[in-house]
């Protein structure tokens, strides 16, 4: 059953859809991009003072430090200004100065036009599409920063650009794929679909939502930025790692603090996401009753919410090194240089689930309503998210089996490693279960899911290999674990991401996407990624380390194959980029449920009304009924029938 | 439903016998020329058989599944409304436990046997420095060397040190592996058990030069490794 979605109430919502109005002196001292910008300025000039005052007051030679001008003003303070700038704290300095709050005018909520896109808007299916063109955006750059050192990397040698460069653009490849693509990904993909599946009207926080968005830019520019800094882009790899990383350029601060305002982002959102699933849930929707990509996204969250604050120390503590000489990891001032890696990695292996849980919530979605089946063992697919949570926790030092800690720790960590394949193995079991006897629809979203089941199989297989200590010791730092973490985050998240968005492009637009340009996609994609990533293996075996320039000669042809096969890989993006944007302005408009899913998302209009549901559902069963003769997972009409209808149907 | 399963069985068969050839047909390891990398080649291909085994039955099940019940697109049937079956959740969760912890059990005995250091082992130091490798060896006097000589068929045992940032000691046909480390000492013991010349690479991320960090290792009989020794002296 489909609720009606009458006009907003404009009495209840006066300014529903007015825009901010007013003079050229509101537009630049009123809340906006305009105000963000000339407050950012004044941010770094504020910054900038605050430094050389000091330093003058102290009588510290030179006055002048670039690095901690550019810390303090450009990293803090300009992007504290922009926050402010663009009205992102305007609720809360009014609540706390004690000014009276505007009321809530609902003028910041939903989009009109294009511009309402480019403004701090607190409805969390905007926020949510803010979220995928920033995340797609840097997913380009980030891919052209690919192709560019696999251009380099067909042959032996140095041809395109000197070896600070190289570094630096592996290292902002790899920083901008997970901080800026597929972590805050996700978050798009949730921040859309997670309060709609719950049957709530919002986010529990609509404007720390809005903040977590605007945070990411930031960080993203950051990153992007570090190659105009002297010295080049931060080229200590994505990991970081200490000592190299203390005596890197000033690009490594870039990082340091990029990592900061990304790390921000991600907790807060996380925060969000615990208090609106915890909090929020439709009456009836009992946490046995709640889709999976909403326990993918309570579990993540739990995982972001404890792990990143481990990752914001450990560069906290290489910055505080390299500008304020402390000692934390400088051997000769009594410093642990594994200490940085210990703390690095108990964040960046959780890091992994946080990458890969909400893609498996994603996968539930498709596969089931796609093979019109529930889900094979909902409540063991909803345990093993706890189990992969509360394991995750223990295998931080996988990565550093060759990094000369411990000896006893090895074993330990080798079979909790090894542990965490149980559960991922009953997710894939669970989902090729569900195949099994279907009526399996082969849309492109299927198409992806499918193609993730199978390369992300091949991605956790190769880590079994790393999981056994004696292996990795042969295979670590070498190509091997390019294509292991490739076929991890490409075939397995960026696959599920790619799904995510055909799936809930229709809900998210209301237009439908090019169904034989998706599948074109999919194929090109497919192949070409198998084709870039498996040949890693095989060097990575025979001898060629990661993270280099030149190679030996043996591994030419071999990495100009790979090389080819990644601009087919690139080129395969442009389908996508065309069938998203065309689609998006003309394609034919996608009816409320085009997949005839039970959630509760697709029970509302074609793009959601406003507040998603004009009357609150009335969840009475689980998600994925199909098949199941009279099955309701919810009942979307007034209350007081609703209630009636659920007691009729409980009886 | 025979007939399925015997058509399923096949997809199966069919991808197996694909992956297997992959497996076999490359040479995906360089050559050992270790005791050590003997053993690890061992897990590796304990690993591998298995991995081809759970990627068969995956496959043959996606491809079977898609084969069979897809459905055009017009179709608005539903599938059977099936919720899971506890034997077969039992089994998944099990069988791979035990597949799990037996290459648990197999790589911690080989770990322990390459972790044993004999007695009469050479004591090599491997210092990593911005970009160069250097060996010493303190029991035969006090000299540096650019390059890495091992007399065959007796056990090195490497201490690592590190200058400057951290390194990583790698020859790949002796398939061990080590980071030098600044501040601390790790070591690696290795057994060539084969003559030949190597390489030695640098594996961790060390700077500008990283690509380049590469050295000679050559494995030689323990006549020729004494002649090189007083070379060395000299």
């Amino acid at each position: 059953m489909t609720a009606t979605h009458p006009e907003p109430d404009v009495q209840q919502y006066p300014a529903h859809f007015e825009p901010p109005h007013g003079s050229t002196w509101k537009s630049f001292f009123g809340p906006g991009l305009v105000r963000g910008a000339w407050m950012a300025v004044a941010g770094f000039v504020i910054g900038m003072l605050l430094v050389l005052a000091l330093r003058w007051w102290w009588g510290w030679e030179p006055l002048w430090n670039t690095e901690v001008v550019l810390v303090v003003g450009a990293m803090v303070l300009a992007p504290i200004g922009f926050l402010a700038g663009i009205g992102s704290f305007d609720y809360w300095l009014h609540y706390i100065s004690g000014r009276p709050t505007q009321p809530e005018d609902h003028s910041g909520h939903g989009a009109r036009t294009w511009k309402d896109y480019f403004r701090v808007n607190t409805d969390h299916k905007v926020i949510g599409i803010q979220y995928l063109v920033t995340t797609f955006t840097f997913f380009t750059i980030g891919g052209l920063m690919a192709m560019f050192f696999r251009a380099e990397l067909a042959q032996p040698g140095l041809q395109f650009v000197d070896s600070q460069t190289f570094n630096g653009l592996v290292s902002v490849h790899a920083t901008l794929m997970i901080f800026l693509f597929i972590i805050p990904a996700f978050a798009g993909l949730a921040n859309f679909a997670v309060p709609l599946m719950l049957g709530a009207p919002d986010m529990a926080f609509p404007r720390l939502n809005a903040l977590s968005f605007w945070l990411l830019p930031i960080a993203g520019l950051m990153f992007v930025a570090s190659f105009l800094a002297p010295g080049g882009a931060f080229g200590a790899g994505w990991t970081g790692y200490a000592p190299l990383a203390e005596g890197q350029p000033l690009g490594q601060t870039f990082f340091n603090m990029g990592v900061q305002w990304a790390g921000a982002s991600s907790i807060m959102t996380a925060l969000n996401f615990l208090v609106t699933i915890i909090t929020m849930r439709a009456p009836g929707m009992t946490f046995w009753r709640m889709p999976l990509l909403v326990w993918a996204n309570f579990t993540t969250s739990l995982l972001v919410v404890l792990a990143t604050p481990f990752i914001a120390g450990s560069q906290f503590f290489v910055m505080f090194d390299r500008i304020m000489h402390t000692s934390f990891f400088v051997p000769e001032g009594g410093g642990y240089v594994l200490g940085y890696q210990h703390i690095f990695w108990f964040y960046s292996h959780p890091a992994v689930y946080i990458m890969m849980l909400p893609g498996f919530g994603i996968v539930s979605e498709v596969i089931s309503s796609m093979s019109r089946k529930p889900i094979f063992g909902y409540r063991l697919m909803a345990l093993s998210l706890l189990g992969i949570l509360v394991l995750g926790f223990s295998v931080w030092a996988h990565h550093m089996f060759v990094a000369g800690m411990a000896d006893w720790l090895r074993v330990p960590m080798m079979i909790t490693t090894l542990l965490i394949a149980i559960p991922t193995g009953i997710k894939v079991f669970s989902w090729i279960a569900t195949l099994w006897r279907g009526r399996i629809h082969l849309t492109t979203p299927m198409l992806f899911a499918l193609g993730f089941v199978t390369m992300f199989v091949i991605g956790g297989l190769s880590g079994i290999y790393l999981g056994s200590v004696p292996i990795d010791i042969a295979a670590s730092d070498t190509y091997f674990i390019v294509a292991h973490i490739h076929y991890v985050l490409f075939g397995g998240s960026v696959f599920t991401i790619y799904a995510g968005v055909y799936y809930w492009f229709p809900k998210m637009t209301g237009r439908m996407y090019s169904e034989t340009l998706g599948k074109w996609h999919f194929w090109l994609t497919f192949l070409s990624f198998n084709a870039t990533f498996f040949p890693m293996h095989y060097v990575g075996l025979r001898g060629m380390p990661r993270r280099v320039f030149d190679y030996d000669e043996a591994f030419g042809n071999m990495n100009l194959f790979i090389s080819i096969a990644s601009f087919v890989l690139g080129a395969s993006f442009v389908l996508f980029v065309y069938n998203m944007i065309t689609s998006w302005q003309r394609g034919p408009v996608a009816e409320a449920n085009p997949w005839r899913a039970r959630t509760l998302e697709w029970q509302v209009s074609s793009p959601p009304p406003i507040f998603n549901f004009d009357e609150i559902p009335q969840v009475v069963g689980g998600p994925y009924e199909y098949g199941v003769p009279g099955a309701r997972h919810a009942i979307l009409t007034p209350t007081k029938e609703a209630q009636k209808e659920a007691e009729e149907v409980h009886a | 439903m025979r007939k399925g399963i015997v058509q399923l069985v096949a997809i199966g068969v069919v991808i197996g016998v694909a992956v297997a050839l992959v497996a076999v047909l490359f040479q995906w390891l360089p050559e050992s020329a270790s005791e050590e990398f003997d053993r690890i080649q061992d897990i590796y291909w304990f690993a591998t058989w298995m991995s081809v085994v759970i990627f068969a039955i995956v496959g043959a099940v996606v491809v079977y599944s898609v084969w069979k019940w897809r459905v055009p697109p017009d179709d608005d049937a539903e599938g059977p409304p099936i919720h899971g079956h506890t034997g077969l959740e039992i089994a998944w969760t099990a069988v791979p436990a035990i597949l799990v912890i037996a290459l648990g059990i197999v790589s911690a005995v080989v770990m322990s046997k390459n972790g044993e250091t004999k007695d009469d082992a050479l004591q090599v130091r491997a210092i990593g420095q911005q970009f160069a490798w250097k060996f010493e060896y303190p029991e035969h006097g006090d000299f540096e060397s650019g390059e890495l000589v091992l007399p065959v068929n007796q056990q090195a045992h490497f201490t690592m040190e590190a200058v400057d940032v951290i390194h990583s000691f790698w020859v790949p046909n002796l398939g061990q592996k080590m980071d030098a480390v600044p501040g601390i000492e790790t070591t690696i013991n290795v057994t060539p058990d084969r003559t030949g010349d190597f390489a030695v690479v640098c594996t961790e991320l060390c700077g500008l030069g990283h690509a380049t960090m590469r050295a000679r290792a050559r494995v030689v009989t323990q006549a020729e490794f004494d002649e090189w020794i007083e070379e060395q002296r000299t």
